[in-house]
């Protein structure tokens, strides 16, 4: 419970930097939103009706008022409701970041072993190579190799889009290449932390003494050391799974998918301070969440792990 | 063939038939992340005003595929009084609005209808353009007349675009408005081809055909505009088929590529905007005349051009383009002695009789967008050669048109497209124009005041050659000062699978995409 409420000042500090620092950089929404051709009436009127000539401090409380009646309000540019287009995307970002995540946690977690134990041997030297090209390759980049591989050449997959879920089959298509992409990237993440932490604990005493017991090394290493191991994997997890959701804007537009990054972007592009604003602290929200998540996890991990 | 056989041909070709009686949805991706806004009143981003020209008519429509002739729309004829004061606009009878929440079979449009829309058009509050609508009367003259009173004689060319289709003149019905309120943006209703149904955001519009659109029913089921920033993977979608047309590149390169990729087609098409360099005149050292010579002289148009590529940039000699009434050749700029052909030399000349013979150092902020910063760059490249160093700051589009509002810049490359020569020159020339301290500010970066008597004496001019002459005559009183250099007109560049036809000989069109409408197929 402590640990929830102190996602309320987090979240207020979240809120506070980004009004502010969105109205200090140079740029006018009400131009971005009008075009260039407006007449200069019509930008000083839509400024008006924005609420941008408010006082800081009024602009400021009433947007916060309308967080604590959950009313995020309305796009400057567009005009529509924030929480409706955050409905209408987050289920894709979710969907997109979790089948990322999980890829790289199948993947990733396995590769990490095996290169553990099979240290400086061939598996090693070509899962580290990997791991190592899947760090340095950009998401877009190695999205449109995919595009390029699977949707262009192969026509198995999509170029574009995201499927309906009320369609399971085109969903799973649509998603199958940007969760890959993901996947790919997260799996280096993975597998290195694993690999690292495995060696780590490899070399603890208690590992020592099991196998001076004769105990067989398959149990040494999957019943008394991975649990251990994957205390910081689970952490590298939790903290991908809440970079993954901002950090995929280059994936859904490479793949033109809907999704809270692209939106966030757009809303920086335009000025959109109020959607901006509410974007980001949804993405804090997001944040917090994870992280309380994967500390909770931490006590299935290890039951030594425990919270009051 | 055994009759069963040739029973299940001719069903086959029924339903075949049938299925193309029904329409196939046409896919169209723009450059952009999402949309802005469909109210027609607001729309500016090609994106936008797509839809918006698929949702909505005019009065009048320029012909679709070419924007030098205006047919009618909504209005089945007009005629003008003889002092050119009252325009009386006829309606089509039986045009139906759009269904829309409370109206699920839409309704009649009338003058009660059009008399709204205008007087949005006018309102500073609801609309983008209301500086074209001042100096207007509009009211009904019965159900299906609209007798539009001017406080000043206005010419055909410049009256009838702010009653077509485009920005302001887009007819939006009354009570479609007063439903959806705020939603408008995200939700239009309309008169025309196709109707709205759905958006998700960041992703896609849906429209659908109005099957009681009075041109007779759309030969496409509907149309979805899709937004994707990415132009590699616009291309993509477009070769495997996911996607009917792409905005393209502005760039020769991405042209002859695409050219060259099979089953598809590439459109480069009018009237494109132009890119013009303007010259700050009250910022040293561009406030003296002859620094704006020589740099005038130290630029080679043909040179920025043959980077950007011969088939989708014109050369642009004067402050309007040549192909709108008023627009000046080069031959004319030329016969006039006012094309500052590149001469270093006697750029070196100019600089070193103002006092700079050695040059000087000038600073600018552009855009990252490639359309104005690559002829900045080579402008920058280009003027290094006499000696003038100009250091370019990238800033990101937003802030870019922020600071040049705010007369930072002493030299700002601006790419533009605008109805009329009176529109080229009162928005960039005009003294009340000119940024932060002009009546209106606006975009008269140069703070050019010299052309102001010429322009608002051509506004009210209603002989067509008269008027052509005093915008030709103030354009080249602007090059005598260098207000600014003109560059060339950039076109638009879309690329499409060679199955779609659009069922008109594409030009140029307003809709600054190649627009869509009940006769397109594919």
């Amino acid at each position: 419970m402590r640990r929830l409420l102190m996602a309320i000042p987090t979240l207020l500090a979240v809120y506070t930097v980004v009004f502010l620092f969105v109205r200090v950089a140079p740029g006018d929404p009400a131009v971005a939103a009008l075009g260039d051709y407006a007449s200069a009436e019509a930008v000083q009127a839509l400024r008006e009706r924005m609420g941008l000539n408010a006082p800081l401090w009024a602009q400021y409380g009433r947007t916060l008022l309308g967080y604590l009646r959950g009313d995020l309000g309305r796009s400057l540019i567009t005009g529509a409701p924030i929480g409706d287009q955050v409905a209408a995307v987050l289920p894709h970002t979710l969907q997109l970041t979790l089948a990322g995540v999980l890829i790289g946690a199948l993947l990733g977690i396995p590769t990490g072993i095996l290169t553990a134990v099979r240290r400086n041997c061939l598996p090693d030297y070509i899962g580290r190579t990997l791991g190592l090209v899947g760090l340095s390759i950009p998401a877009f980049y190695l999205g449109i190799l995919l595009i390029l591989a699977f949707a262009m050449n192969l026509r198995w997959f999509p170029v574009m889009g995201a499927g309906a879920f009320t369609d399971p089959w085109a969903n799973l298509r649509h998603l199958a290449l940007p969760a890959l992409t993901l996947g790919i990237i997260m799996t280096s993440f993975v597998s290195r932390m694993t690999r690292s932490s495995l060696l780590n604990v490899l070399r603890e005493d208690y590992v020592r003494t099991g196998r001076a017991k004769g105990v067989g090394e398959r149990a040494v290493v999957y019943l008394h050391a991975l649990r251990n191991a994957l205390i910081p994997v689970v952490s590298v997890l939790g903290v991908q799974t809440a970079v993954l959701v901002g950090d995929s804007v280059m994936t859904e537009i490479v793949f033109s998918r809907p999704g809270l990054g692209r939106l966030m972007v757009q809303a920086m592009m335009q000025r959109d301070y109020i959607a901006l604003q509410g974007l980001i602290v949804i993405y804090g929200a997001f944040v917090v969440a994870v992280n309380l998540i994967t500390d909770l996890s931490y006590g299935f991990v290890d039951p030594r792990v425990r919270y009051d | 063939m055994s009759d069963a056989t040739l029973a299940f041909v001719v069903v086959g070709m029924l339903v075949a038939s049938c299925a193309v009686g029904q329409g196939q949805v046409l896919k169209i991706a723009f450059d952009a992340a999402d949309l802005k806004s469909l109210d027609p009143h607001f729309a500016a981003a090609t994106m936008d005003r797509a839809v918006v020209d698929m949702v909505f008519n005019g009065l009048v429509r320029y012909k679709p595929g070419d924007v030098t002739e205006f047919e009618p729309d909504l209005a089945e004829s007009w005629e003008v009084s003889a002092d050119g004061l009252v325009w009386t606009f006829r309606l089509r009878e039986g045009v139906r609005v759009h269904p829309f929440p409370g109206a699920p079979d839409g309704y009649e449009l009338t003058s009660q209808d059009v008399v709204f829309s205008l007087a949005k058009a006018a309102d500073a509050a609801r609309s983008a353009y209301s500086g074209e609508y001042v100096g207007m009367k509009v009211e009904a003259a019965d159900t299906y007349a609209v007798r539009i009173t001017l406080e000043r004689a206005l010419p055909a060319s410049l009256f009838l675009p702010k009653v077509a289709d485009y920005a302001g003149g887009f007819i939006i019905p009354k009570r479609a408005y007063a439903a959806l309120a705020d939603q408008f943006a995200t939700h239009p209703v309309g008169t025309g081809p196709f109707r709205f149904a759905n958006y998700v955001p960041t992703q896609r519009v849906e429209l659908v055909r109005h099957d009681q659109y009075f041109r007779g029913l759309p030969r496409l089921a509907g149309v979805e505009v899709w937004y994707m920033p990415d132009v590699t993977a616009r291309l993509s979608a477009l070769s495997t088929g996911e996607i009917d047309i792409i905005e393209g590149v502005r760039e020769q390169a991405w042209v002859d590529v695409v050219k060259r990729i099979p089953n598809l087609a590439v459109d480069v098409f009018g009237p494109g905007e132009t890119e013009v360099l303007h010259l700050n005149m009250t910022k040293d050292p561009i406030s003296s005349l002859l620094v704006r010579q020589a740099i005038a002289y130290a630029i080679d148009r043909t040179e920025v051009i043959t980077a950007i590529g011969a088939d989708v940039a014109e050369p642009l000699c004067g402050a309007v383009p040549p192909y709108l009434a008023g627009g000046l050749t080069c031959d004319e700029v030329k016969a006039a002695g006012l094309l500052y052909e590149q001469n270093l030399a006697l750029a070196r000349a100019l600089l070193a009789a103002a006092g700079y013979p050695t040059g000087f150092e000038i600073s600018a902020n552009i855009t990252e967008r490639a359309s104005y910063r690559k002829p900045f760059e080579n402008i920058q490249a280009q003027l290094a050669r006499v000696g003038i160093a100009l250091k370019i700051t990238v800033v990101d589009h937003s802030s870019f048109h922020t600071l040049i509002r705010q007369d930072v810049n002493p030299l700002v490359h601006y790419e533009a497209w605008r109805p009329s020569a009176d529109a080229f020159l009162t928005r960039f020339y005009h003294s009340a124009s000119i940024v932060v301290s002009g009546a209106k500010p606006d975009t008269n970066f140069s703070h050019s005041k010299s052309a102001d008597f010429l322009i608002e004496l051509a506004r009210y001019e209603l002989d067509p050659a008269r008027q052509t002459a005093m915008w030709k005559e103030a354009q080249l009183t602007l090059l005598r000062e260098v207000a600014s250099y003109p560059l060339y007109v950039l076109k638009f560049v879309f690329a499409r699978s060679a199955q779609v036809n659009y069922g008109y000989p594409l030009k140029s069109t307003l809709a600054l995409y190649p627009q869509v409408n009940e006769l397109t197929s594919k």
